[in-house]
């Protein structure tokens, strides 16, 4: 039951990530008070890409096709790392976290080495930015998470829940906040949201992810945006499910079940409003300010391990 | 048995160079010296692969024919290192069999031969040695013979200052080195390892403190610390391609060698600020290691300032091991330990595999200044493949091996919020994130330099019309890769004889269980992998050719393209301060001040430690030697004045001393 319910939510994660993006869109257009696209539209996207041809530039290697697989695959495995609906997943092993963040790497490189493999100046320039967000998110990142993890005396992400979900919500500490809030920056800039990356700017000169996939088309096309859309809905449930455990599956019911999914469905509408508010109202930023948001980020997680450190 | 074929191994190895000499004017026998060595070495690998795993004691004492103690003896610990070098030369020789024959005639290419065998076994002498002679003198000649080969490709003015500032600071570190045996001497009766090792406890701790900071330093310069790394960028890059490898690879880890056998073998580990003392290193090391690296554009310059950040990665495990050891956590001692060793490995192989690689596009190309390269994977597809594997092990992606050592490094960081102090509470588990840091620096450098030299559109004539090299040189590539992905698969092959070693030299019983953790875990996710990459790659994915989108312009061409400089332009904003770059933009004018003629643009680093380091030092030297010259008038009358002063002061000692 217990595996059962493990796949689902793997699966679950996979399968409404286009629905968050269409959500996040549609909330935004109400916010701009347009009357926008139907939530569903992602999946119709992805459809038609699916059944286009690649248009594929004569000069490229095999890279350039390869890595929207590898991108694609390793996220769909990343998404088997989180707990969402019930504390534990279907791939919950000692050190996860790390195995995650690297995991995730592994699509990013790839993506990387197709865009300069398109001989294209946008996509390189894409690439280099995106390099740029990525490897300054990483001390952030694992910092934040190894906060958490040292707190919690574990090094699964199921026993980093678990502490929390012993906690009530007001027993948690300095460090979940500061650890909270280095994290949120560093999802922003990692899913390349507002204000590091704008998602729907197709200006190439503003360009972080949309410049580096610019010559992607067809299935590749659809293998890269449902990769991110999986990576966006993974964040959201990972900070969910680390931040915010509570109504998880405890006792193994339908009815459990059914409560894990709408509470899970709640958290993940707090989230889609948040974005869609931040979107419409900030602008993006300069990108040679992004180091100091991230640097904001790296200075929240620093405070964290510190503070674990100050308060045993 | 073992002994047997340990003895005829060097044996072999010893005879290759008068082989070659032997061999020079026959035609038939070309091919004999190359296949003995790699026979040679793969005998080496085996012998030492064998006592590794089992724990055998193997040794030789020449001491009766030499005049000089001079004994070997191979523990575990020489074993693994002796494995390295013996590991790391089976694919340089199967590579150099015909990258030799294909870029050195003549003299040159009996040099490169005859030295390359003399230059391994003085490394092995290195390692394998029990007597301080023995190993000071495999010490000297691996600098000598290695300095020699460098010599082989050239002897231009540039080349000479550069293998001159690499002879003075292995000198230095060697006069470390040496000073550091010497400082066993009144307490230890001789300088034989075992006799050391016992002596220690008797030593006063202050004593021991000065051999640990000598070897510290005398190590860490053969290693590349920074600041004592000067030498590498500069020597590394002017080598011969296969010598540069063997360099990165083996040489390189005989300093690591070094410096365990002296803190954790002799020492027996120390007080808790050594550790921090070599954890610090190695951050600044890592760290700025890979952010020169990033802003290089020649391809071997790239991969040493990457060999230095490794060295920095090796030395936070072994620094963290210190640190755990002397608080008396053993078992988190032993995985750091472990960790450290296992990048050593993990170093050797990938690192091998990219300098043979950059040999191979020299081969194939003439050059290896990225900005005139791109395109060559379609050009040299096997190579391009092996590379890549080598670029995802050195970054340190899942199922590659470089992530097996950097997680159990992460590990015994996250286990330091266990101290019982505050100062290594905070200090360790921070160094999660400068790892993390010099990992995400080091999948940029990485992914500019195989897209940049693999990908796109060829730059220049020379890349456009490169060619695949030839099988042997693939093989020689391609062993080294291979291992890279069966270490990052199935771990334990690696971790099981790694933590047999790590819990010999630190005498500790047993690893943390958690830490084994990630053998199991990686077959599984490799697993996963595997069916979901067949599922995805199967999807139907029709493909039609069009022209790369260059705005409804045509002619874009591989000029066009993102640069190696450009690539990393946003990421060396960020490190303005560590660069501190000048950029020079002349224009020369046509008509003054419409029409430019030529705009020439120049930009690099002006942060350098020869200028903020060496330069002030080496000055005041000279200066107070100035200062001292100024006695030496050459005057006799001045010097009889001399000698009269010296009497003087010499009658008043004895009078009133």
């Amino acid at each position: 039951m217990r595996l059962a319910i493990d796949v689902f939510q793997t699966l679950l994660l996979i399968a409404m990530a286009p629905l968050v993006r269409g959500v996040i869109a549609r909330v935004k257009a109400i916010i701009q008070r347009r009357q926008g696209a139907s939530i569903w539209r992602p999946y119709v996207d992805l459809l038609k890409l699916y059944r286009k041809q690649d248009l594929v530039p004569p000069t490229v290697s095999p890279v350039f096709r390869f890595a929207p697989v590898v991108l694609f695959v390793v996220t769909l495995i990343g998404a088997a790392f989180v707990p969402v609906l019930q504390n534990s997943s279907l791939l919950g092993i000692a050190g996860d976290f790390i195995l995650l963040v690297y995991l995730l790497a592994i699509g990013r490189f790839f993506l990387l080495l197709g865009a300069m493999d398109s001989g294209s100046s946008f996509a390189g320039m894409g690439a280099s930015r995106e390099a740029l967000v990525s490897t300054l998110s990483e001390l952030p990142l694992l910092l934040a998470l190894s906060a958490v993890s040292i707190l919690a005396r574990s090094m699964t992400l199921a026993g980093i829940v678990q502490s929390n979900l012993r906690h009530g919500l007001f027993q948690l500490s300095a460090i979940h906040v500061l650890a909270f809030g280095a994290l949120a920056l560093v999802a922003l800039a990692e899913t390349g949201r507002i204000p590091v990356d704008n998602p729907t700017s197709h200006l190439e000169l503003t360009m972080i992810h949309e410049g580096m996939i610019l010559e992607y088309s067809g299935t590749s096309l659809a293998l890269i945006e449902w990769a991110a859309a999986i990576k966006l809905t993974l964040v959201i449930a990972l900070l969910g499910g680390i931040f915010c455990p509570w109504g998880m599956v405890s006792t193994l019911s339908i009815a459990a079940l059914a409560f894990a999914v709408i509470i899970f469905a709640v958290k993940v509408a707090v989230a889609i409003l948040a974005i869609a508010v931040i979107e419409s109202s900030v602008a993006k930023l300069r990108m040679y300010l992004v180091p100091d948001f991230l640097g904001v980020a790296s200075a929240l997680a620093i405070l964290a391990v510190v503070f674990t450190a100050l308060t045993r | 048995m073992i002994q047997i074929a340990f003895n005829s191994f060097l044996l072999a190895l010893l005879s290759v160079p008068v082989m070659t000499l032997i061999c020079r004017k026959r035609k038939g026998l070309d091919a004999l010296p190359s296949i003995l060595l790699i026979l040679s070495l793969v005998l080496g690998t085996a012998v030492s692969g064998v006592s590794l795993w089992r724990g055998d004691w193997l040794g030789l004492d020449l001491s009766q024919v030499m005049r000089f103690p001079f004994a070997l003896s191979v523990d575990r610990l020489s074993a693994f290192f002796l494995l390295l070098i013996c590991g790391s030369g089976v694919p340089v020789a199967i590579f150099s069999t015909s990258y030799i024959e294909r870029n050195y005639a003549g003299a040159k290419r009996y040099w490169i031969e005859t030295l390359m065998p003399v230059f391994l076994l003085s490394m092995m002498l290195v390692v394998t040695a029990s007597t301080a002679f023995a190993f000071l003198f495999g010490w000297e000649l691996m600098t000598l013979f290695s300095a020699g080969l460098i010599l082989v490709d050239g002897d231009s003015d540039a080349r000479r200052h550069n293998i001159f500032i690499y002879l003075l600071m292995m000198h230095a570190g060697a006069a470390a080195v040496i000073a550091s045996y010497l400082l066993f001497l009144p307490h230890s009766g001789s300088l034989d390892f075992a006799t050391m090792r016992a002596a220690v406890s008797t030593m006063p701790n202050g004593l021991r403190t000065a051999i640990f900071l000598l070897s510290f330093v005398g190590f860490g310069t053969k290693a590349g610390l920074i600041p004592f790394h000067i030498w590498l960028p500069k020597s590394y890059p002017i080598a011969p391609s296969p010598i540069s490898a063997l360099m990165s690879a083996a040489m390189s880890k005989t300093a690591v060698y070094g410096f365990i056998r002296f803190a954790f073998d002799f020492l027996g580990c120390g007080q808790q600020w050594w550790g921090y003392l070599a954890l610090t290193a190695g951050a600044i090391t890592g760290l700025l290691g890979i952010v020169f690296a990033l802003a290089e554009h020649d391809v071997k310059r790239l991969l040493a300032y990457s060999s230095v950040e490794n060295i920095g990665i090796i030395y936070l495990g072994l620094g963290s091991s210190l640190v755990f050891q002397a608080n008396n956590s053993p078992g988190w001692a032993t995985l750091a330990l472990t960790a450290a060793l296992l990048h050593s490995l993990n170093h050797s192989l990938f690192k091998s595999a990219l300098f043979l690689g950059a040999g191979a596009i020299s081969d194939a190309t003439g050059t290896l200044d990225m900005e005139q390269l791109g395109g060559l994977f379609n050009r040299m597809r096997g190579t391009g493949i092996i590379l890549l594997i080598a670029c995802c092990s050195v970054i340190g992606l899942p199922l590659f091996n470089g992530f097996v050592g950097e997680w159990l490094l992460f590990r015994s960081f996250l286990a330091g919020s266990e101290l019982p102090g505050m100062f290594g509470a905070v200090v360790l588990p921070l160094m999660a994130g400068v790892l993390g840091l010099i990992g995400g620096v080091a999948a940029t450098c990485y992914a500019k330099f195989f897209g940049v030299a693999f990908l796109g559109r060829p730059r220049s004539a020379e890349a456009e019309n490169a060619v695949e090299v030839p099988s042997s040189m693939r093989w020689g590539m391609a062993i080294p890769a291979g291992v890279c992905i069966l270490i990052g698969l199935v771990p334990s092959l690696a971790l099981r004889p790694l933590g047999a070693l790590a819990q010999g030299i630190l005498q500790s019983s047993s690893m943390p269980e958690s830490a084994a953790s990630i053998a199991h875990t990686l077959p599984i996710v490799a697993g996963c992998v595997a069916v979901v990459l067949a599922i995805v790659a199967g999807l139907r994915r029709v493909k039609r050719v069009t022209p790369t989108w260059a705005c409804g312009m045509p002619g874009l061409n591989g000029r066009m393209q993102y640069s190696s400089t450009a690539f990393s332009k946003p990421l060396r904003k960020a490190f303005t301060k560590v660069y501190k770059p000048e950029r020079v933009v002349e224009t020369q004018f046509e008509q003054e001040p419409y029409f430019a003629k030529a705009i020439s643009y120049r930009a690099g680093r002006t942060a350098s430690f020869e200028k903020s380091l060496y330069r002030p030092a080496v000055d005041a030297v000279i200066s107070m030697s100035n200062r001292i010259g100024k006695l030496q008038t050459g005057n006799i009358q001045v010097y009889l004045l001399y000698i009269f002063l010296a009497l003087v002061a010499l009658l008043f000692f004895m009078r009133f001393a």
